[in-house]
């Protein structure tokens, strides 16, 4: 074999493998090419089937509003709390108490009475637990109308956490006023960011956000629920946290609130009585009964002073 | 891959169906939402999702953009536009089958999650617009002359 004949042969191996390696590569190409539609068609029902899997999920946990006779039955039980109930409590443990305001701070009032302000929005479940302490608190120095049920939002944490709104309700008192502000529904909103808007603050009320809902007086500035007492304390976010309430219907937790011994009613109460507590620094002790009783004196103690 | 023969008409029937129901949600956006035939309690919901904010985009009736699109797929669809050698006729059919369903599940999300409630005929037009979805996705990509 001359060495030009060696040489043709061996080009023309390499010419063959070349060839090879090149038809092996079209063969993967075409095969993944052929590959994506599946993929692609899989992608779009994988997708459907964890929107609709979601949202039956949250279906199933978003307890559905009871009638009218129902929710007057769970307000009743939230207005109306026994003392024996608060005073077994007292204090309770793990509470986040108020946070005190400098002294010297002029006192916040409506018409001559010193005023309690919440801001909330009724998607938030933090604003979710901390509303039945305040109900239950501030219903012993006054009486609520008109308040309703909802749940904080499905797609938040805690989801659809059952609670009271303040939405279109009215307080009455004679020794303080309660103002609450409730900006945003648990409805998303049309572009699928943030919630509905429902109640705007008042320039006076974003000047009071701006003064004490910020550090030190709170972790995240802006951050809600926010309640100011009477400029004399603030408290943001929940006195506790709401995972105690979640699975449960509003007649659930309103009923275990006369029983002192329920999980719900030891975090719910003696939040209740560290807010009534708070407020009676504002009363100067008024009403008497309520001011005085053992289970807000225990409480009493575990408010900080400015 | 070659394209069974199947494939034209099938798209084809289904563009004229997905354009005469899309035609029924506009007509029914225009006049009232109560000719549509369905139930409005609950969950399956056809007027509240018709009568919703997502049931415009940028001021443009979804149902509209649903008519304009079903419209353009017929065209897109139809035996001629199959049988077609113009690659832009693919590239054209492919990027609305794709533009539909990001669009699909955009209304989909909206549905379950912001208006909380079904509309049928949406869902019928959702459906078809899947199946032609498939359709292309799976044959459309291919060169007329591999039709067998």
């Amino acid at each position: 074999m001359t060495n030009r004949t060696a040489q043709r042969r061996r080009q023309q191996a390499k010419g063959r493998s070349s060839k090879g390696r090149s038809s092996k590569g079209n063969r993967r190409n075409q095969r993944h090419r052929s590959r994506f539609p599946l993929f692609a068609i899989g992608a779009v029902v994988a997708i459907v089937v964890a929107m609709v899997g979601l949202s039956v999920y949250n279906h199933v946990r978003t307890p559905s509003t009871p009638g009218n006779s129902d929710t007057a039955k769970v307000i009743d039980a939230v207005t109306t709390v026994p003392a024996a109930a608060l005073d077994s409590v007292g204090a309770g443990e793990g509470i986040n108490p108020p946070m005190a305001i400098a002294a010297g701070t002029p006192a916040l009032t409506s018409e001559g009475r010193p005023e309690v302000l919440y801001i909330g929005a009724e998607y938030c479940p933090f604003c979710a637990a901390e509303r039945w302490p305040m109900v239950i608190a501030l219903s012993r120095f006054g009486t609520f109308s008109g308040l309703g049920l909802t749940t904080s939002s499905a797609t938040d944490v805690f989801p659809s956490t059952p609670t009271i709104t303040f939405h279109g309700s009215t307080y009455a008192s004679d020794v303080i006023s309660f103002t609450a502000v409730e900006t945003e529904t648990n409805q998303l909103a049309a572009s699928g960011l943030g919630y509905e808007p429902l109640e705007t603050l008042t320039a006076e009320q974003q000047q009071l956000m701006q003064t004490f809902n910020v550090p030190p007086y709170t972790s995240q500035a802006g951050s809600i629920p926010f309640t100011l007492i009477g400029n004399r304390f603030v408290i943001s976010g929940s006195s506790y946290p709401p995972d105690v309430l979640q699975g449960k219907t509003w007649q659930q937790i309103a009923s275990a609130l006369s029983d002192p011994s329920s999980p719900i009613a030891k975090q719910v109460l003696a939040a209740a009585n560290m807010l009534t507590a708070a407020i009676c620094e504002l009363t100067g002790g008024q009403p008497t009964n309520v001011c005085s009783a053992p289970g807000v004196s225990s409480a009493a103690a575990s408010l900080p002073s400015a | 891959m070659s394209r069974p023969t199947w494939v034209a008409p099938a798209s084809f029937a289904i563009a004229i169906a997905g354009t005469a129901v899309a035609t029924y949600l506009t007509i029914a956006h225009f006049t009232s939402p109560k000719v549509l035939a369905c139930v409005s309690t609950g969950v399956v919901n056809c007027e509240r999702v018709t009568t919703s904010a997502q049931s415009e985009v940028f001021g443009v009736p979804v149902a509209l953009i649903g008519l304009a699109w079903f419209l353009a797929m017929s065209g897109l669809c139809s035996p001629w536009a199959w049988r077609s050698a113009a690659s832009w006729i693919r590239t054209a059919r492919l990027a609305a089958v794709w533009t539909s369903m990001a669009f699909v599940l955009w209304l989909v999300y909206a549905e379950l999650f912001v208006i909380r409630a079904i509309c049928l005929w949406c869902t019928v037009v959702h459906v078809l617009a899947f199946a032609l979805f498939v359709i292309v996705v799976l044959y459309g990509s291919e060169a007329a002359e591999d039709e067998r």
